[in-house]
């Protein structure tokens, strides 16, 4: 692969937005407890993420940078409304239930700081692809952390009843977010750093063989 | 570094003698189930250490075996009809997760047994906080017939313990499986001390600011009783001998430590008073983790600017030699 | 007596500890001493002057159009940024550019913005909180408890980021750990 699709698929596993850049962590650590608050949260990041750094993208550069910020952020709280009202009518139960969450999904550091370094970079479609893998690898790891999590604080799956026997009740509490996705960092650095030193050996050896 | 080593195994060695004495007394209360689980915990955090040394790219050492008296103090703070499974997972979560992932004993941050007992705590606070009766022995797999609440959770709702003086001494009241033995634990602290083995700052601090405030403002009516209970009870002395004066954890100068001991039981005791919450002293160890934690900084800052006087007074004296030999010649 | 359990209640109420607003800000501040100080200062001028607006936004807005509040917010936090950026600019000009990524860094994050919806939503839910002092009070609270926590991290920082931390979990997922058993402390004497 080369490099260039590789930064378009970096999002999912190299440069995953929460397990290496700890962006949108609030979210993951207190709501990502339950599969069907992540299922709320997924919608709601996926779509004002994505519709707030397409629009910022038309923004012109010239502006100064400060003035650039509050514009993404007035964008993405602009695209809040709809979403929400449509939250409203798709997921009226667990809206309620993520609260403050919500909306401070339409301020994350991602849309507002980290689309300026990312996405505005790049050509048009490449930001594009590129953003949507940033949006999956956060889908993921929102609905990973909150399978784990409800299945061994709950004993549930999307509230259904599963056959786990022990259940760490503290695995749901904030605390229990901080420590698991601490572990979970821990875990996705090891295994990248794994794949980037059998990619290595994969090379050399390559190399060897060429020469 | 081979003195420091062989220091930190002296150490170990000294501080599993004491709770093996513990563990032992456990075993004579409760039956073999005390025994049982302890030897579980020891033996889950031993498996628990040698797989996350290998996951660290580390080998297991002797040096390692630090783990196995975190282990049995873990299973001494624990009721002796604790579940089993519980048990592995309080000894997974503190060599994990409270040691391990900061870099094992050579970068402690938490005593790893209190943190592991706060995990248990948050989520199974009913299987941790009730006990059997003393001589209630108990068979390997057996569950006993009633559970009742500690003497310390009774003792914070009232403010009296119905209990003989010999019985406290000799730890014939419900509670934790090991920690209630007060005679023992009086000369395990002592030995420890005069081994050099824990801190003595943190320890008399410990105690002290019990006492004082226990004096100050008491929980039953007699100011003495007070005193006497508070430090025997909520696992106050236990907590003082191996959790707060760890040596791994406190601060090094003893003036430091003695605050930072002080500031602990004064802490627990005002919450024990006003919320009763049995054995706040292990939960306020951990939050001040990151006291100890800053004091230690600061030792490190003293000492670096004692070390850059001394070399500055040296070099003076070095300059001011050579000037002497130079007028002299 | 008082003071001990008021510190309780404090550290329990604490928006880092407890709802991990801010998480990330605050693993930044907590790099070094004037980071921390930089990054607190501006947090600590942002929540307090952010509830003031959002009392006024509060009492202005009907409650129908209470989803609207985000971008009132939004717009006085941005409002904030840009007139803070101004005032150092024509105040400190040399420090400029040392002070500005502490205010970049400190407008739109969940520390701030996170604050003014919490007490916009206990103030709905009681409304004897729904009056300036409180919200006032409340920003000010939650400033000092993101110095409280950035200083809790600053105390463990050098040996969370020491080279004996294996080197997966060395920097941040150590601190999200510390900061859970921290949180899981405070959690257990609530």
């Amino acid at each position: 692969m080369n490099e260039n699709k590789r930064s378009v698929f970096a999002g999912i596993l190299g440069d995953n937005a929460v397990l290496s850049g700890l962006m949108v962590i609030s979210p993951v650590i207190v709501c990502g407890d339950h599969i069907r608050n992540a299922l709320v949260l997924i919608y709601a990041f996926s779509t004002i993420t994505f519709l707030s750094v397409i629009i910022s993208s038309f923004v012109p550069r010239k502006l100064p940078y400060a003035v650039k910020i509050m514009i993404y952020a007035v964008i993405s709280s602009l695209v809040y409304l709809p979403v929400r009202t449509a939250a409203d009518t798709f997921f009226p139960d667990s809206v309620d239930r993520i609260g403050i969450y919500f909306p401070l999904l339409a301020v994350n550091s991602f849309i507002v700081f980290q689309s300026e370094v990312r996405f505005f970079r790049m050509p048009r479609v490449k930001m594009t692809l590129s953003l949507l893998f940033y949006i999956i690898g956060f889908d993921a790891v929102m609905l990973i952390t909150a399978f784990i999590r409800e299945l061994f604080a709950y004993g549930t799956i999307n509230s259904k009843m599963a056959d786990a026997d022990t259940l760490i009740s503290g695995l749901g509490e904030p605390f229990g977010g901080f420590i698991f996705l601490g572990l979970m960092c821990g875990v996705y650095r090891k295994i990248r750093s794994m794949v980037s030193r059998s990619k290595n050996t994969a090379r050399g050896e390559t190399d060897a063989s060429g020469k | 570094m081979l003195k420091k080593a062989k220091k930190e195994r002296l150490i170990w060695l000294d501080i599993m003698i004491t709770l093996s004495a513990l563990e032992l007394m456990a075993y004579f209360y409760y039956g073999v189930r005390a025994a049982a689980l302890g030897c579980l915990c020891v033996g889950v955090s031993l498996i628990a250490e040698v797989i996350s040394q290998r996951a660290m790219g580390r080998r297991f050492t002797a040096d390692d075996l630090t783990c196995t008296s975190d282990a049995l103090i873990i299973s001494l703070m624990f009721s002796a009809a604790m579940n089993y499974k519980l048990a592995v997972f309080a000894c997974i979560f503190a060599v994990v997760a409270a040691k391990n992932i900061f870099g094992g004993r050579r970068n402690m941050i938490f005593s790893p047994a209190a943190a592991a007992y706060i995990f248990i705590l948050t989520s199974w606070s009913k299987e941790l906080l009730m006990y059997p009766e003393p001589h209630d022995h108990l068979g390997l797999t057996e569950k006993p017939d009633e559970l009742v609440y500690s003497a310390s959770h009774t003792f914070n709702i009232t403010g009296k313990m119905e209990l003989t003086d010999f019985e406290i001494l000799m730890g014939n009241f419900s509670g934790p499986a090991g920690s209630l033995s007060v005679l023992l634990l009086v000369i395990s602290a002592v030995m420890l001390i005069f081994r050099g083995d824990i801190s003595a700052g943190a320890f008399l601090g410990s105690v002290s600011g019990t006492a004082a405030l226990a004096l100050i403002s008491p929980v039953g009516e007699s100011r003495i009783d007070s005193v006497g209970y508070s430090i025997v009870s909520n696992m106050v002395l236990f907590a003082s001998v191996y959790i707060i004066a760890d040596k791994r954890i406190a601060p090094h100068r003893d003036f430091y430590a003695f605050f930072y001991g002080f500031f602990i039981a004064a802490f627990a005791y005002v919450i024990v008073l006003t919320t009763a919450k049995e054995n706040a002293i292990i939960m306020v160890s951990v939050l001040f983790t990151p006291v100890a934690l800053g004091l230690k900084n600061l030792e490190k800052r003293i000492d670096k600017a004692i070390d850059q006087e001394k070399n500055e007074a040296a070099e003076l004296l070095a300059v001011k030699e050579q000037k002497g030999g130079a007028t002299y010649e | 007596m008082h003071l001990v359990n008021d510190l309780i209640v404090f550290l329990a109420a604490n928006l880092i500890l407890s709802q991990a607003l801010g998480i990330s800000t605050m693993f930044i501040a907590a790099g070094s001493r004037r980071n921390l100080v930089g990054t607190a200062c501006c947090i600590m001028v942002f929540t307090t002057v952010g509830t003031m607006a959002a009392y006024l936004i509060d009492s202005a807005l009907p409650s129908r159009l209470s989803d609207l509040r985000l971008l009132f917010y939004t717009l006085a936090v941005g409002v904030m940024y840009i007139g803070s950026l101004g005032a150092v600019y024509s105040i400190k000009r040399l420090d400029f550019a040392v002070i500005r990524k502490y205010i970049h860094l400190s407008a739109f994050n969940c520390a701030v913005m996170g604050t003014l919806f919490t007490i916009s939503d206990k103030a709905r839910s009681d409304s004897s909180l729904m009056n300036f002092a409180e919200y006032l009070k409340f920003g000010f609270e939650a400033g000092l408890g993101f110095i409280t926590a950035a200083l809790i991290l600053t105390a463990a920082y050098r040996k969370l980021n020491s080279s004996k931390v294996p080197a997966s979990f060395r920097g941040f997922p150590a601190m999200l750990v510390y900061t859970g058993i921290i949180s899981m402390a405070v959690y257990s004497l609530k």
